[in-house]
């Protein structure tokens, strides 16, 4: 077994066991660590693939970003997780029957006989002067320009949806007006109310 | 070296995690979601690999939009989520039913 | 080095219009009062013209590649794109009443509707895997947020959240098919693709099973049983103005994407997607058509209703010939127009603290409102397929078409399933004309609204008496 075969195994069981966890545990915000680890691990694959930017993309998106997200909302949802577990037995059975009936299906199609290595040759590895990154670039803002322009769409959509549905103003908070406290003039705040002297008792 | 079959069944197995993930949290929106992604993650799997044995750079290029995309997509979901909790004080898909027919 | 020509940018103008004008209505909304808000409303319709008329002024007469194979202008995307335009100018319409007696009356609304809109346009005219995907979930993320868009509702975050969740697993569905079409083929083109499967033998096995999965992606998108338990729920518990939107322009859009990936790019794998198709078809009718007749809410009525559409749909591009897809665009584009109508319906019926929503709201209108009461006669005869409004056209097109290709039985079972169907049509107009109503309120809304959906209905009709204008079109993009 040469060492890259090594490494590739050893993140692949990584890969898989914190997948698996995901699904299986207690604690959301356990779900989403080992969620991370799982990106982690992919992205180690993905450099044996010579997909480097796309490797640090997803640790620097996804880790950094999104699952940010996630733990953000776990954490402020303060989620009362035990109610959510019933069940979990009871369709323990048919979620493992369905998911292995779906691996074994899948195994026989993208398995040795129609993708293995007889049948795809594996290619010679890029020189140390190849930049992957440079290689992605080329083609984002030429071949690519149309799909790049919706995608900028679409984050835009992101942040309208996002703002529109959890954004509120809410009636008890105080905002400071800075604008109004600089060009505030002493007749605002004092009123010099003219009345007449009293009269003193006679 | 490494064949083209074996990251293509790591992303089987990925995908398949994925399936039994919604099956078994059918009531934990979070866990959903996450499935959801390592759904996601098998396809770039999928994507990268084909990608790298092709020696073609769209698949590269599939799965940078499929990361934004998902980026985006996470970003909507867990704004619903947080406008669902607000209401019901509730993410158990059990509870959901206020609809019948 | 391949550089982009600058005429290329000419094909993409309606689009690149939309998005500039989307944004203006996104700044101008945020300097807008509440009082002033028509303002955004006026914009995004003037958005809505103005992409028509560029549309129509570089009207596609043959198929054009551009942007590096990534978009394309044909005469298929050209029809659906106007009759998309036309949708969405009436749910704007139709929604405005309805959004401002709830304080929802947002510039929001507009901005993601328009962005929906957006997003159907890439999807039309994609030719790429890869503008499909991005077009399908422009369009889907704008969707899901309007849905969740009544933020004090909880059964619309609800409705929201299950869209949401099943949305994306179909999304992820798809993206896998879509993943092994590209390792099999080498290309994310949808020509090349379309080549390549047509050309090779030897990996078939791969080829369908990638055609699993997109077919299950698409059959989830659109619907069809036993992919549709999302639809019930998210008809029902989204605010009416925008089970309207999800409800009619989308189905436009569904059917190029349906062209797209299976007529264009997997044509060669025509026997197999057939079979699939037919199953999904088949179901469609039957449980759509069935559980209908048990509901008491019209907008869920209509939810399985278009479930038993989606079945003729899919049955017009399963016969695999261009009669059969120039069948299923004409069912589609004649379907969006019926369904706006229906839901349009409702919202002219609710007001201020009332959903029209249930069936009984409809008892007896034509005391209240003969005319309004006639609309809705032709609107749900034309559902059930009665002559002569269009609905029967669009049937008996779709039924020839799959008797052409020697598939009688599934022309019965479908023509079975609309006798079941007609039922709960008629009874809406039963209700209509021969109950009492339960409230004599008059029917209180704007001149816009009256003439819009006088206009829906009288379309419908003129159509069905006249269908032969649009038949043909829909014939001529596919030569």
């Amino acid at each position: 077994m040469d060492f890259e075969r090594f490494v590739f195994y050893v993140f692949a069981i990584i890969l898989i066991y914190a997948a698996g966890r995901v699904i299986t545990v207690r604690n959301p915000v356990h779900a989403a660590l080992h969620l991370v680890l799982a990106f982690f691990t992919c992205a180690g694959l993905w450099l044996l693939l010579e997909a480097e930017f796309l490797a640090i993309t997803l640790v620097l998106v996804y880790v950094g970003a999104v699952m940010v997200l996630f733990l953000f909302v776990v954490m402020m949802l303060d989620i009362n997780t035990s109610p959510l577990r019933e069940g979990f037995i009871r369709y323990l059975p048919v979620g493992l029957v369905v998911a292995s009936l779906m691996l074994l299906e899948m195994f026989l199609v993208v398995g040795a006989r129609n993708f293995g290595a007889q049948s795809v040759a594996i290619p010679e590895r890029h020189g140390a002067d190849y930049s992957n990154t440079r290689e992605l670039g080329n083609v984002l803002y030429t071949d690519y320009v149309y799909p790049f322009e919706i995608a900028a769409v679409i984050l835009l959509v992101a942040i309208v949806a996002a703002i529109a549905l959890t954004m509120r103003k809410r009636p008890e908070t105080r905002y400071q007006d800075p604008s109004r406290q600089v060009s505030v003039q002493p007749e605002d705040r004092i009123r010099i109310v003219k009345m007449p002297a009293e009269r003193e008792q006679s | 070296m490494i064949a083209l079959s074996d990251y293509l069944i790591l992303g089987a197995i990925l995908f398949s995690i994925s399936i039994a993930g919604i099956f078994l949290n059918r009531k934990n929106v979070i866990i959903l979601l996450m499935s959801i992604e390592l759904m996601l993650l098998a396809v770039n799997m999928n994507f990268i690999a084909f990608s790298y044995f092709l020696d073609d750079t769209a698949g590269q290029v599939f799965v940078f939009f499929i990361l934004t995309v998902a980026a985006a997509e996470a970003a909507i979901g867990l704004a619903i989520l947080v406008v669902l909790f607000r209401n019901r004080q509730t993410i158990n898909v059990n509870d959901l039913d206020t609809m019948k027919g | 080095m391949n550089t982009i020509q600058v005429a290329e940018f000419g094909l993409l103008l309606p689009e690149i219009f939309v998005l500039v004008m989307t944004c203006v209505v996104l700044v101008v909304d945020l300097y807008l009062t509440e009082r002033n808000r028509d303002v955004t409303y006026v914009l995004s319709l003037l958005t809505l013209a103005g992409a028509a008329l560029l549309t129509l002024g570089n009207y596609p007469s043959g198929t054009t590649v551009a942007m590096y194979g990534t978009f394309v202008h044909d005469p298929m995307g050209g029809l659906l794109k106007l009759f998309i335009y036309v949708v969405t100018a009436g749910v704007f319409i139709y929604s405005r009443s309805y959004l401002r007696d709830r304080g929802l009356y947002k510039g929001e609304y507009y901005v993601l509707g328009l962005f929906a809109m957006l997003g159907m346009m890439v999807l039309v005219s994609a030719h790429s895997f890869l503008t499909i995907y991005l077009g399908l979930e422009l369009l889907s993320l704008s969707l899901y947020a309007m849905v969740a868009f009544d933020r004090d509702s909880p059964t619309a975050s609800e409705a929201a959240m299950k869209y949401f969740v099943l949305g994306a697993l179909a999304s992820g569905m798809l993206l896998y098919g879509i993943s092994m079409l590209y390792g099999a083929t080498g290309s994310l083109d949808i020509g090349e693709v379309g080549a390549a499967v047509a050309g090779s033998e030897d990996r078939s096995i791969i080829l369908i099973f990638a055609l699993c999965f997109v077919v299950a992606g698409l059959a989830f998108k659109l619907g069809a049983v036993p992919f549709h338990m999302w639809i019930p729920d998210v008809y029902h518990g989204a605010p009416t103005s925008v089970t309207l939107f999800i409800g009619s322009a989308p189905k436009i859009a569904a059917f190029a994407m349906l062209m797209r990936l299976l007529a264009e790019s997997m044509g060669g794998l025509q026997p197999d997607w057939q079979g699939m198709l037919a199953i999904l078809a088949v179901l469609s009718l039957a449980v759509g058509n069935i559980i209908a007749i048990a509901q008491t809410n019209l907008k869920r009525m209509l939810a399985y209703s278009t479930i038993s559409h989606m079945g003729f749909l899919l049955l017009g591009v399963l016969a695999g010939t261009p009669e059969g897809y120039s069948a299923a665009m004409f069912y589609a584009v004649t379907y969006a127009l019926m369904a706006i109508g229906a839901f349009g319906m409702i919202i002219l019926l609710s007001r201020s603290g009332f959903e029209a929503e249930r069936l009984d709201d409809f008892r007896g209108l034509n005391n209240r409102s003969p005319w309004f009461a006639f609309i809705m006669l032709i609107l749900m005869f034309s559902m059930a397929g009665v002559p002569p409004t269009v609905g029967f056209y669009a049937k008996l097109s779709v039924l020839e078409a799959v008797v052409a290709i020697d598939m009688v039985w599934i022309a019965l079972v479908a023509v079975f399933f609309s006798i079941i169907g007609a039922f709960y049509y008629i009874r809406v107009v039963k209700l209509m004309y021969f109950d009492e109503s339960e409230s004599d309120e008059p029917i209180n809304v704007g001149m816009d609204m009256r003439l819009a959906i006088s206009a829906n209905g009288v379309v419908v009709l003129a159509l069905g008496l006249f269908p032969g204008a649009l038949l043909s079109l829909c014939a001529a993009a596919f030569p």
